[in-house]
């Protein structure tokens, strides 16, 4: 808990309040300011916008516990301001809203253009208002609205709103009850304990991959083909040839569990989940299928790896085609939006390299998670540990 | 949607900072425009945030005759505003007007952008092109950087732990420094899925070509190379985007875009 003096509606307020708690649950939850709206809690919909020193910001990604000192006004907070009171009658005019859930993120950032850019027209609105969702898609009323607004003000001097003043309202507000600033902290019983993973089993079925990722690679290992081929049927040697991977259950060879623990700059996955081995010796190929869930942020992965063998010159050496295909779901994929840091591939062959090498030499090597998704890695890996494996065999 | 706990402190200057960086877990916050989305959907869950935003150092603004070092927590609105100087005839308010909403300018800040490392950022693919050099700061003292040396990957830096961004230093342009810039994104303020920067400034003997958006490192060209298809072919082949057509076209047409608008846009310099 941390004590955070913040000024709201022009109330001087002290709280203790927990770091993780952002602005706009402070504000709802202990203050009762209910005109703030939640949308998506992650800075993509504007609907919690808030002014802080004046300015618009997310209040879902702000921390009281960050803004010591900070003015914050809400929508309550505007009740007697005369932009504001314009911007309402326009919303009413134009028929600016529909469910009213975007509505107060709405006329914060109404507020803000119409003082910034006084006379702003259609396209200038459109795009500051660009960051502010409304799914009942009644953009035209709202842009009619602020405009209409902004039409008054033309010729008004811009006022950059940042560090601005805002008068405080004459709106009794829930603000006059006393503050809810004594939630207790329940440290000792929140330890955080992942999702167990789901359950493994022989026969789960896996759907077509939708619009997957995918990429293939060839390359070539100095080894005869039944060694190359070996190695494909063993679960456990597939699995050892990723960092941060491991099996979590003993395999029967044609199914197995694993996790694999992800890193992408500073988001952290580990993927728990299960996956089957099915091959064709007439073919010379086989599908590796998998699929796990990271229970800390339920982001979900499937993969499949299709290869293909062929022997080489007089049977020494093996050539190996693989393709991957996988498609990564939820949070991380959002955060992410998919991206493979291919570059990075290179570097994380080496720890895979280090890891093979303290294998081999028998001293348990330390399983750091890759520091990214995907399968461009894990081709670079896979190749790695072939090469690798018959070079030292 | 709730931030996993963490502790929070707010030291009083950057020593203090760097110290408590070095405590275990600790991560810097500065405006939190892209660390609260991580933080909130848990993707990142640090056991502690150490606010360098607010600090001094990270937030003064020195003008140089030979350019203008931008502390690191100065924010895109800021400079979009004007409220900072600007060696670059407009380039950096344009550059800064053009990122995500003003909601999120307001608190997200330069240094922060750069940390994070987002390869369709606007900050790593412009200042690159500027030949803007990184100030970094840790206990074992200071180094400088330039951003293709910065920045590696996606979402990865070549920041030590403890060491954190404190500066911007962007060089003046010359008079007819000219300057195009073009990214294309699916709705405005999304991050780009294509986008490049060019800046030619003959007395400075600078004719340079940043490609970023391209989920890993920025593609940087070069003098002649910059009006070179072949060269530039040959240079998203190697980053996996020629393997997509229809990507390697976008960034073909963001990149001719970029060029013919430094053709004739004179910065004002």
């Amino acid at each position: 808990m941390s004590l955070v003096n913040l000024t709201v509606n022009g109330r001087a307020i002290s709280a203790n309040i927990e770091p993780r708690q952002h602005l706009g649950d402070f504000l709802r939850e202990n203050l009762l300011l209910t005109a703030t709206h939640l949308g998506c809690e992650h800075g993509v919909c504007g609907a919690c916008t808030v002014l802080i020193d004046g300015a618009p910001a997310r209040s879902c990604i702000a921390f009281p516990a960050a803004l010591e000192g900070a003015r914050i006004t809400t929508l309550e907070g505007l009740a007697d301001d005369p932009v504001a009171a314009e911007l309402r009658e326009a919303f009413t005019v134009e028929h600016g809203l529909q469910c009213g859930f975007c509505t107060p993120g709405m006329l914060m950032m109404a507020r803000d253009i119409v003082l910034r850019r006084p006379g702003a027209g259609e396209e200038a609105i459109r795009h500051e208002l660009a960051g502010n969702l409304c799914r009942c898609t009644g953009y035209v009323g709202i842009v009619r609205a602020v405009e209409s607004v902004a039409a008054r003000h033309a010729g008004a001097a811009p006022v950059v709103t940042r560090g601005t003043e805002v008068a405080p309202s004459a709106f009794v507000s829930p603000l006059t009850l006393p503050v809810a600033g004594t939630l207790v902290s329940k440290q000792a019983q929140d330890a955080v304990t992942p999702k167990a993973a789901p359950a493994a089993s022989a026969d789960i079925s896996f759907e077509t991959l939708h619009n997957p990722v995918r990429m293939t690679q060839h390359f070539e290992v100095p080894a005869p083909l039944g060694e190359v081929w070996n190695v494909f049927q063993q679960p456990e040697k597939v699995v050892a040839c990723l960092p941060g991977a491991r099996l979590t259950a003993p395999t029967d060879g044609r199914s197995f569990e694993a996790e694999m623990g992800v890193k992408l700059g500073p988001m952290a996955a580990t993927f728990r989940g299960a996956g089957t081995i099915m091959a064709d010796e007439a073919t010379l190929s086989g599908i590796i299928r998998g699929q796990g869930v990271d229970g800390r942020s339920a982001s979900r992965v499937r993969a499949e790896l299709t290869y293909r063998l062929a022997p080489l010159q007089d049977g020494s050496a093996t050539a190996v085609a693989v393709e991957i295909a996988y498609e990564l779901k939820g949070p991380l994929a959002q955060m992410s939006r998919g991206t493979i840091a291919r570059d990075l591939a290179g570097r994380l062959t080496e720890i895979f390299a280090a890891n093979l090498a303290a294998a081999l030499t028998g001293v348990p090597a330390a399983s750091k998670p890759a520091a990214l998704d995907g399968g461009a890695l894990f081709l670079a890996m896979l190749k790695g540990f072939f090469l690798r494996l018959f070079r030292r065999g | 949607m709730k931030a996993a706990r963490f502790d929070y402190h707010r030291p009083a200057d950057l020593t203090a900072a760097l110290t408590g960086l070095g405590a275990a877990g600790g991560k810097p916050l500065s405006g939190g425009q892209s660390l609260g989305p991580m933080l909130n959907l848990r993707l990142a869950r640090p056991a502690a945030l150490v606010d360098v935003g607010r600090l001094a150092e990270l937030r003064r603004v020195e003008e140089r005759a030979d350019g203008v070092l931008y502390g690191a927590a100065i924010t895109h609105a800021e400079i979009e505003d004007g409220a900072v100087p600007d060696p670059t005839g407009g380039i950096l308010p344009a550059i800064a007007s053009g990122i995500a909403y003003r909601a999120v300018r307001n608190r997200g800040t330069m240094g922060g952008s750069l940390a994070h490392a987002d390869p369709a950022a606007d900050w790593p693919t412009t200042l690159a092109a500027l030949g803007a050099i990184i100030h970094l700061t840790a206990l074992t003292g200071p180094r400088e950087s330039r951003v293709p040396d910065l920045i590696r990957g996606a979402f990865d830096t070549t920041l030590e732990e403890g060491e954190i961004i404190s500066g911007i230093f962007v060089p003046r342009l010359s008079p007819d420094a000219r300057w195009g810039y073009r990214k294309s994104c699916r709705k405005v303020g999304e991050f780009a899925e294509a986008m490049a920067a060019v800046l030619i400034d003959p007395p400075r003997n600078i004719a340079r070509l940043v490609i970023g958006a391209t989920e890993t490192r920025h593609l940087v060209l070069e003098g002649r190379d910059i009006e070179d298809s072949a060269v530039l072919d040959a240079a998203l082949a190697g980053i996996g985007i020629a393997a997509d057509p229809a990507r390697a076209r976008l960034f073909r047409a963001v990149v001719a875009d970029a060029l013919s608008a430094a053709q004739t846009s004179h910065v004002s310099a």
